[in-house]
């Protein structure tokens, strides 16, 4: 990947369940080095456009590149340069957060997975729990522990899907202060959020998805909080509206 | 390669640490093939039939049956918590978790059936251990061929919400051929045939084991894709 190629290029990406248009549209370009933000009421296909850009899924039509790999290719190579932090932990709840993160990391192919694997479990504040089930975790601990299998291997590109749930206010300053530093050392990063000030303080640019499109696209430098804060209860008002009668929007 | 081998070595690892901890795999496993063979004991008058004539369907229902509580579990594990999106992020080709699956079911699979084994001699009454070198060869064969397929399978029928009855319902269909042949092969083989004299069987399920092997690799992306 050159330093002035996107690390994102998305065109006109659709995916359809059955009649229901999950991703309806949506195009964007993001640097290398830049953080998006995508807010959207609950169901808007957010999580969706993650697990496209991530490989998971494959899009129904248009096309998205992500580090220059063509996502509908499934390419092991882009999969090393991609950190995901999703609604499922994907962690075996019967290994220990270091057994789990020594597995993801010899998956890896890193070279020092149980190093690697502390450096991390240390990041998150997990030290003292690291030989502890993961079955007997709590939510934050869980949702720590997938933090760190996310940035296990230094990731290009990183997907955080809600990423603060569940956090406390520790937990949360720290992967704040984390992102912070991952933006300062140019990783792009996607990340969906409901959380207004949390999204809007780290990001570059601003998305409202909403019922499938990008509503709306901004540079930070453009977005006035208030105005964005309104359009965004709007969405979401309209959302329910939409969700309970079944009215087409 | 080095790195294929050393993920293949991972999916392994971690798979023998879940059981080191949990025995859960095994000890059902074991229990149930036990509990088949029990039945069998009691519902059938061995001074009627032979046992060496009924002795090798049972031993091998049992490890079918028992196998397939196995595939399920073990495909189970890596659904909980969303495990498979998780192996599916790294930078590791699909055939990567087929082939560790494969191997780590095989390996319990092996182990369930060697304690079964001792066991179905004693309680058959059939003198094993004059066969043991080809028996154990044919029930290598059989093991491959039933893991290979039994591994893609669980991981089609994974996605699915009746997994636990979709999976016997799509593998023992397409087991059939193996079945026969290694039923046969292990009933020859009581009767004192030697194993050379069986090449025919010993090909159709060699054969067996390796279209499976083959169409796995072959499929294997597109089935762990939802
Ligand atoms: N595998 C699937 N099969 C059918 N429909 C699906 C599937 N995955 C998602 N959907 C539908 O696609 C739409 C978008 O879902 P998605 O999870 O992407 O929303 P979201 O923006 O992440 O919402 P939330 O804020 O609640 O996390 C929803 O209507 C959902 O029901
Ligand atoms: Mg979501």
């Amino acid at each position: 990947m050159g330093p002035s190629e996107n690390a994102m290029e998305v065109r006109n990406l659709r995916k359809a369940f059955g009649v229901l248009r999950a991703i309806d549209g949506i195009d964007f370009d993001l640097k290398r080095g830049e953080f998006l933000t995508v807010f959207g009421p609950n169901g808007a296909g957010k999580t969706t456009l993650i697990k496209i850009l991530s490989g998971l899924t494959q899009p129904s039509s248009g096309s998205a590149k992500v580090g220059g790999f063509d996502v509908a290719e499934g390419n092991p190579g882009m999969r090393k340069d991609i950190g995901v932090i999703s609604h499922a932990t994907a962690l075996y709840a019967d290994l220990t957060p270091l057994e789990n993160l020594m597995f993801f990391a010899r998956m890896h192919g890193l070279a020092q997975p149980e190093d690697q694997a502390l450096k991390v479990i240390d990041e998150v504040g997990l030290t003292q729990r690291r030989n502890d089930r993961v079955r007997t975790f709590s939510r934050g601990m869980l949702q720590r522990l997938s933090i760190a299998r996310a940035i296990l291997h230094d990731p290009k590109i990183l997907f955080l899907d809600e990423p603060f749930t569940g956090l406390d206010l520790h937990a949360s300053n720290i992967l704040r202060e984390h992102l912070q530093r991952l933006h300062d050392r140019r990783r792009t990063i996607l990340m969906t959020t409901h959380d207004i000030s949390c999204g809007l303080e780290m990001c570059d640019k601003v998305a409202l998805q909403v019922q499938g499109r990008f509503a709306f696209l901004e540079n930070i430098g453009n977005v006035e909080r208030d105005q964005f804060e309104a359009m965004y209860f709007d969405a979401v008002r309209d959302n329910q509206f939409i969700m309970e009668t079944g009215a087409i929007g | 390669m080095n790195l294929y081998l050393n993920q293949i070595g991972a999916i392994i690892w971690k798979d023998f640490v879940t059981e080191l901890k949990t025995r859960e795999l095994l000890s059902s496993m074991f229990i149930f093939a036990l509990l088949v063979i029990l039945i069998f004991i009691f519902s059938i008058n061995l001074s009627i039939v032979k046992a060496s004539e009924v002795g090798p369907g049972i031993l091998w229902v049992a490890f079918l049956f028992a196998g397939t509580i196995g595939l399920n579990r073990s495909f189970m594990l890596e659904k909980e918590n969303g495990c498979l999106m998780g192996l599916m992020l790294v930078p590791a080709d699909r055939t990567t978790i087929y082939f560790g699956k494969l191997i780590s079911n095989f390996i319990f699979l092996s182990i369930m059936e060697l304690f079964i084994l001792p066991l179905f001699m004693v309680f058959f009454d059939i003198d094993l251990l004059s066969h043991l070198g080809p028996l154990l060869i044919v029930v290598f064969l059989g093991t491959l061929g039933f893991c290979a397929l039994g591994t893609l399978l669980s991981s089609l029928s994974s996605n699915l919400k009746t997994r636990e009855i979709m999976l016997p319902i799509l593998l023992y269909p397409l087991l059939i051929p193996i079945v026969i042949g290694v039923v046969r092969m292990t009933g020859q083989l009581l009767d004192g045939i030697p194993l050379l004299d069986m090449m025919k069987w010993i090909g159709l399920t060699a054969s067996f084991d390796i279209i499976y092997i083959g169409v796995s690799i072959m499929t294997i992306d597109h089935i762990l894709e939802e």
